[in-house]
């Protein structure tokens, strides 16, 4: 009774050990890359000289502080998804920054020293316009937040509100812009398109003056106008090729004043929007008179209005001219303009704001890279050098969403690729061997010439193997004295190549379709970035740019051939298919070094509904993907006559199946010879009562190693390891806490037939689910106890097994006995998936995304349906842990340790070389790669082992058997001269 | 609508148990604090409080923590004293938790009614109508830094030495050297008293003794195949052998690698 209790619990102690990180291991495998998405506002912190720090709002709902000399993230918020976190400004002042969050709906003040909250203000309803700082005698007090119906005005230091006001007529005109010039009042401008202009003047103390100013040529005052100078309007139209300006303050009624851009021998290019940027350093003073026309994709022109407010001169054309923008440091404000050079960089100078002159010396050289996307807007950071000139940085924020930061004379100092927040699927594809190692392998590969030829290519690949050690030890030895943190390995993909243990793989990534506007071009750009990177350090060694990828456009990765079949390079297949017409595109691609394949991808016309991957291989080696279009056609790729060939012998045994989850449709079709289809089966899940969430088989490259459990008793409960099991995940449609459920059923993919069901009531999504073995583990969220929970489905086929040697779809009479056990998890969780190990002998763990941001391994054991609830001596045989209601959830076995990944999306597992190992990538806005080992390094030594603990016994036990023996001969001698 | 019916039952529900629970604790607060924070927008209301890491200065660990209501539903962050609003939340129930990755914060339930009454207790997921109060605003004290690593198993002598394994080894063995020292064997009066004692410890002699068994041990194969063993002896000794062996394996550091080893692989299974 002592003995297997006394076990139990040694066991259980190591048992939970077993899964955690050590102190000395944090960074040694595993690496984290944070990013936060496409900038929408960016600041440097000007609040004092020697700061370095840079301010970013972006599409993800995230305000971020870099430090701007490394590229580094200080610290980050994450709020909420979707438009109740959107940023719709940021604005600095000083050490706080101010920013309206989800469309007008809260005020927060930062303090960006500590990273922390100073104050956040709910504002009233409306859809928020605009927000400007006003200041009364040079110091800034007061926030202004334009609504559509309303304006409030609120103190800098704790959020309040000073006051509110309705704006008149707010139904017929649109409020677009605030203005206030370190007066006493504060200026909003609405239109009524191609009607009048409105000014309203609120003065801080609560007066409100209303002028209205013909203007049948004004559309929109954001996107036309400017204020310049000492409080001028200054707006452009297309129609009349036309500036008008306006003096905002003037008492009397105002009237435009026109000034023909012919006038001042410029010319719009056909079909443009001129656009106007103008620039106010300080919102305690007015803008600078000096602003930009662009008049062309790549014409821009510097202009200056006069101090009489009414004439403009030209300073400086600048044709070709990408971007443009106003930098200020102290009293100086230069003009920034970045020109092409050549086709693989372009140039950035400075140029005097208020002469136009060109500064020298302020040339900075930024590169091109053909594989992303152009320029798209500058960000320069200007500063005061000793001798009073100015010096600049710039921020280069180019269309592929990536971020670079550069300084002079044209060194990079930070590239960030902040398409990576962003990453929907990715796979793992082993690295290529070496040539030593592709000459080792020939050697089995080809036929034998003679037993003399053999031996000496034996011999020859010995001395080759000896070379590479040599060369090995004296790089160690070479390395080890260089005093530490000096040994730099670069890494470049000539020098990849697969470690001992395939261990370092490289992961290939795909990031969502981003969108870009583009002014220059008037174009919306539409693309998707494919990215390699290495999974030992997590260096981006290539990337490709997909242009034309719809924004809704879903993918899926496939790895056709791995690099094992050398001299043919692995192949990568990227489907990309359109959501709403369904339209798909292939993109064929060398994994390794991203490069485009030359074989040309089949036309897809019409629109595709499944794709699968057959295990047949061509006689390249590439294994045959089946497309299948509406018309219930199959289209394969590679199509060669070998691959037809095969495919119709294979025919028969070729079944797959279609989803319609508008129509509640589940179907299964099997491929005829002449590669049409047949309808074999049909489930209906009426959709008055429920939807298709999900449907998910097992993994294909997964292995199981034992076929049964042993238990308590000796005897075998067999696994129903059926491969063509399909887990559907359903959820009612009712939504009322009482009557929602969530329904899981388990379907044969060929045979169509319901091998079981499961339906969870008073219970709603989102259900995250894992189908692996022959378990299904489901989370849920329970809207009675207001809970989370787990729920496991084993299948067992008994103690005997039907047909040990395969498993047929076709035959099996006996359904499996289904076991099924719930338990509580005390946090809501984000994305689940399991562990996958080479041979599938490890045993498995379930890899949780929290909210939090870290990730749980959490062993399988705990979610067994044989737990049970009391204690037998059986069950103790088989190290059954006892039943508990609610899972734990320990920190310890948090993989990623306090490496937070934010928004987790999905965790992607990968088998290595080691049983024992499972590789982990983690991604969703960051990036975290890491190792996991389920059941302890059973299968290498581990890094902490003791070889001079060993090797000193070792040499003590054979002294000591030396010294006895020696001993005992001296005692023989005695006794025989005794 | 079904929101407002549900949550008035939920209210009732809660002010019944409530009742329940005050009866046996004194009054000495009012059963729901009010917060009078009641919002103009809507029924839309704000959950306050504070989080303190003690002997942690505010700045050192706010710019990475937050707080979450029910998971990333709705999001607070701190503000530089630490503490937090989270605004626009409707009445309901929610888990609120300061996440950080460095410290470590006990989640609260926190309940509003449809009125805007407050009222925060201890997160309960199975028993879930139990309340036990917490202070509303809510005072959230973090329990230390978060334990993420293990501790590397270390070897040391004095672990070696002090294993109980080890010192059950260690004594006899000193014992078996120390008192053919101290106790003169030579005397026969003395010799027939040990051995009259050596029989009543071991009154089994179908059971090998451990001297027996060191030296078959440090022997080797050659003497104990020189040994003449007797066939009853020989049936019992596999067993008895194999569980000596584990005994005697099992002491240091040695044991912990062997049951891992064994363990990892019953994993598999």
């Amino acid at each position: 009774m002592s003995k297997p209790t006394s076990l139990f619990v040694i066991f259980f102690s190591l048992f939970i050990m077993s899964e955690a990180v050590f102190e000395d291991q944090v960074g040694k495998f595993d690496w984290r890359q944070q990013y936060v998405g496409k900038t929408l506002f960016a600041h440097f912190d000007s609040h004092s000289q020697s700061s370095n720090k840079l301010f970013l709002a972006t599409d993800k709902n995230i305000f971020a502080s870099f430090n701007s000399r490394t590229g580094d993230l200080l610290w980050r918020h994450v709020d909420k998804v979707g438009p109740e976190g959107t940023i719709d400004i940021l604005v600095l002042h000083g050490q706080d920054a101010l920013m309206v969050v989800g469309g007008g709906r809260l005020l927060r003040s930062w303090d960006t020293n500590m990273g922390g909250l100073n104050w956040e203000a709910v504002l009233d309803t409306g859809s928020f316009q605009a927000a400007c700082f006003v200041a009364i005698q040079d110091t800034v007090k007061h926030v202004a937040v334009l609504k559509k119906a309303a304006i409030s005005l609120h103190y800098l230091t704790n959020g309040h509100q000073k006051w509110v006001e309705n704006l008149p007529d707010s139904d017929t005109v649109q409020y677009q812009a605030v203005y206030s010039g370190g007066e006493v009042e504060v200026y909003v401008l609405g239109v009524v398109p191609n009607s009048h202009l409105t000014i309203i003047a609120y003065s801080l103390e609560d007066g409100e003056i209303i002028k209205s100013v013909e203007a049948p040529w004004l559309s929109s005052v954001e996107s036309s106008c400017v204020v310049i100078g000492q409080g001028v309007l200054m707006c452009v139209d297309p129609a009349t090729l036309a500036l008008y300006t306006l003096p905002i303050q003037a008492e009397e009624a105002p009237q435009f004043n026109q000034i023909l851009l012919q006038s001042l021998d410029l010319e719009v290019s056909l079909g443009f929007q001129p656009v106007l940027v103008s620039s106010q350093p300080h919102p305690a003073r007015s803008p600078i008179s000096e602003f930009f026309l662009q008049l062309g994709p790549d014409h821009h022109v510097l202009l200056q209005l006069n101090a009489d407010g009414y004439t403009i001169a030209a300073l400086r054309d600048f044709q070709p001219a990408f971007l443009v923008s106003f930098a200020t440091t102290g009293e100086k404000t230069v003009a920034v303009v970045m020109t092409p050079k050549n086709e693989t960089a372009c140039d950035i100078n400075l140029f005097s704001a208020d002469s136009g002159r060109r500064l020298l010396d302020t040339t900075v050289i930024f590169p091109l890279d053909l594989n992303g996307g152009k320029p798209f807007k500058l960000y320069v950071h200007a500063f005061l050098k000793k001798d009073d000139s100015v010096d600049y940085r710039v921020l280069v924020q180019t269309q592929d969403h990536a971020l670079t930061f550069i300084q002079q004379p044209g060194r990079v100092v930070w590239t960030r690729e902040e398409a990576l927040a962003d990453v929907v699927t990715m796979e793992m594809v082993d690295l290529p061997l070496t040539g030593t190692q592709a000459e080792l392998e020939g050697e089995f590969g080809k036929k034998a010439d003679g037993l003399f030829p053999m031996v000496l290519k034996r011999l020859s690949s010995q001395v080759i193997l000896l070379q590479a050690w040599l060369a090995h030890l004296w790089k160690l030895f070479y390395e080890a004295r260089k005093p530490h943190g000096q040994v730099k390995n670069e890494v470049t993909i000539e020098t990849l190549s697969r470690d001992e243990f395939n261990l370092q793989k490289m992961m290939v990534m795909v990031t969502a379709s981003g969108k870009c506007w583009s002014r220059q071009s008037l174009f919306i750009f539409v693309w998707s970035q494919l990215f390699g990177i290495d999974s030992k350090s997590g260096s981006i060694l290539w990337k490709h740019y997909l242009e034309n990828v719809q924004p809704n456009a879903v993918f899926k990765l496939i790895v056709q051939r791995t690099t094992a079949h050398f001299p043919h390079p692995p192949q990568c297949t990227l489907l990309i298919k359109d959501k709403d017409t369904g339209l798909a595109s292939l993109h064929v691609f060398n994994p390794i070094f991203g490069r485009k394949s030359h074989i040309a991808p089949p036309a897809l016309p019409r629109p595709i509904l499944q794709s699968l991957l057959l295990p047949v291989i061509d006689q390249d080696y590439a294994k045959v993907l089946l497309l299948v279009d509406d018309q219930y056609k199959v289209t394969a790729f590679p199509s060669t006559k070998n691959v037809l060939q095969q495919l119709q012998e294979m025919a028969s045994s070729i079944f797959f199946y279609l989803i319609r989850s508008d129509q509640g449709n589940l179907s299964g079709f099997r491929l005829r010879k002449d590669l049409s289809t047949e309808r074999i089966w049909e489930v209906v899940l009426p959709t008055e009562v429920q939807k298709i969430v999900a449907v998910n088989g097992k993994r294909p490259n997964e292995h199981v190693h034992s076929q049964g459990r042993v238990m308590g008793d000796r005897s075998v409960l067999y696994k129903y390891l059926n491969p063509n099991l399909l887990a559907v995940v359903t959820e009612s449609t009712d939504a009322h806490p009482e009557r929602a459920f969530v329904g899981v059923f388990l379907v044969d993919g060929v045979t169509g037939r319901i091998i079981h069901e499961a339906v969870q009531r008073k219970a709603r999504g989102p259900v995250h689910f894992v189908h692996s073995e022959n378990w299904v583990v489901y989370e849920y969220w329970n809207t009675k106890s207001r809970r989370n929970e787990f729920s496991v489905l084993e299948l067992f086929e008994g103690t005997e097994l039907y047909n040990s040697t395969v498993f047929s779809s076709l035959d099996r009479p006996h359904l499996p006995q289904v076991l099924q056990q719930t338990y509580i998890f005390p946090s809501p969780i984000t994305t689940m998936e399991a562990t996958l190990t080479e041979k599938g002998i490890t045993s498995r763990h379930l890899l949780v995304g929290l909210p939090s941001g870290a990730i749980l391994s959490l062993p399988k054991m705990f979610l067994d349906p044989r737990r049970p609830e009391v204690v037998t001596e059986h069950s103790r045989e088989e190290n059954l842990i006892p039943y508990a209601p609610e899972m734990p959830i320990r920190t310890e076995w948090f993989i990623n340790y306090n490496q937070t990944v934010a928004r987790v999306k999905g965790i992607y597992t990968a088998p290595s070389g080691l049983e024992s190992t499972c590789l982990v990538v983690a991604y969703g806005l960051d990036i975290y790669q890491t190792r996991v080992y389920p059941s302890k390094q059973f299968d290498v030594l581990k890094d902490d082992y003791d070889y001079v603990l060993i090797s000193s016994v070792l040499f003590a036990l054979f002294f000591a058997t030396m010294i006895s023996k020696r001993l005992a001969q001296v005692k023989l001698l005695n006794r025989a001269w005794r | 609508m079904w929101l407002h019916v549900r949550l008035s039952e939920v209210c009732l529900f809660l002010q019944a148990m409530f009742i329940l629970a005050c009866c046996f604790s004194d009054m000495e607060s009012g059963p729901i604090a009010t917060s009078g924070s009641v919002q103009p927008n809507g029924d839309r209301f704000k959950i306050e409080g504070r989080a303190i890491v003690p002997g942690v200065k505010t700045q050192d660990w706010i710019s990475s923590a937050r707080v979450t209501v029910e998971g990333e539903e709705y999001i607070g962050f701190l503000r530089t004293d630490g503490s937090f609003v989270v605004n626009d939340v409707p009445s309901g129930s929610y888990v609120v938790e300061v996440i950080s990755p460095g410290y470590k914060f006990e989640a609260v339930r926190v309940d509003i009614t449809s009125k805007g009454k407050m009222r925060a207790r201890l997160v309960n997921f199975i028993k879930t109508s139990e309340v036990i109060r917490q202070p509303y605003p809510l005072q959230l004290r973090s329990s230390g830094p978060h334990t993420y690593f293990m501790k590397r198993e270390t070897w040391g002598w004095t672990d070696f030495l002090m294993n109980p394994m080890v010192m059950m080894m260690v004594l006899p063995l000193l014992i078996i050297v120390l008192l053919p020292k101290v106790v003169n064997t030579n005397d026969p009066e003395m010799r027939k008293e040990m051995e009259q004692s050596m029989n009543m410890l071991n009154p089994n002699p179908e059971l090998p003794d451990v001297s027996e068994f060191m030296t078959k041990l440090f022997s080797g194969s050659k003497s104990s195949s020189s040994k003449a063993i007797g066939g009853s002896k020989a049936s019992g000794r596999p067993a008895v052998k194999r569980r000596n062996y584990c005994n005697w394996s099992c002491h240091g550091n040695y044991n912990t690698i062997f049951f891992k080893r064994a363990f990892s692989f019953v994993f598999c299974k």
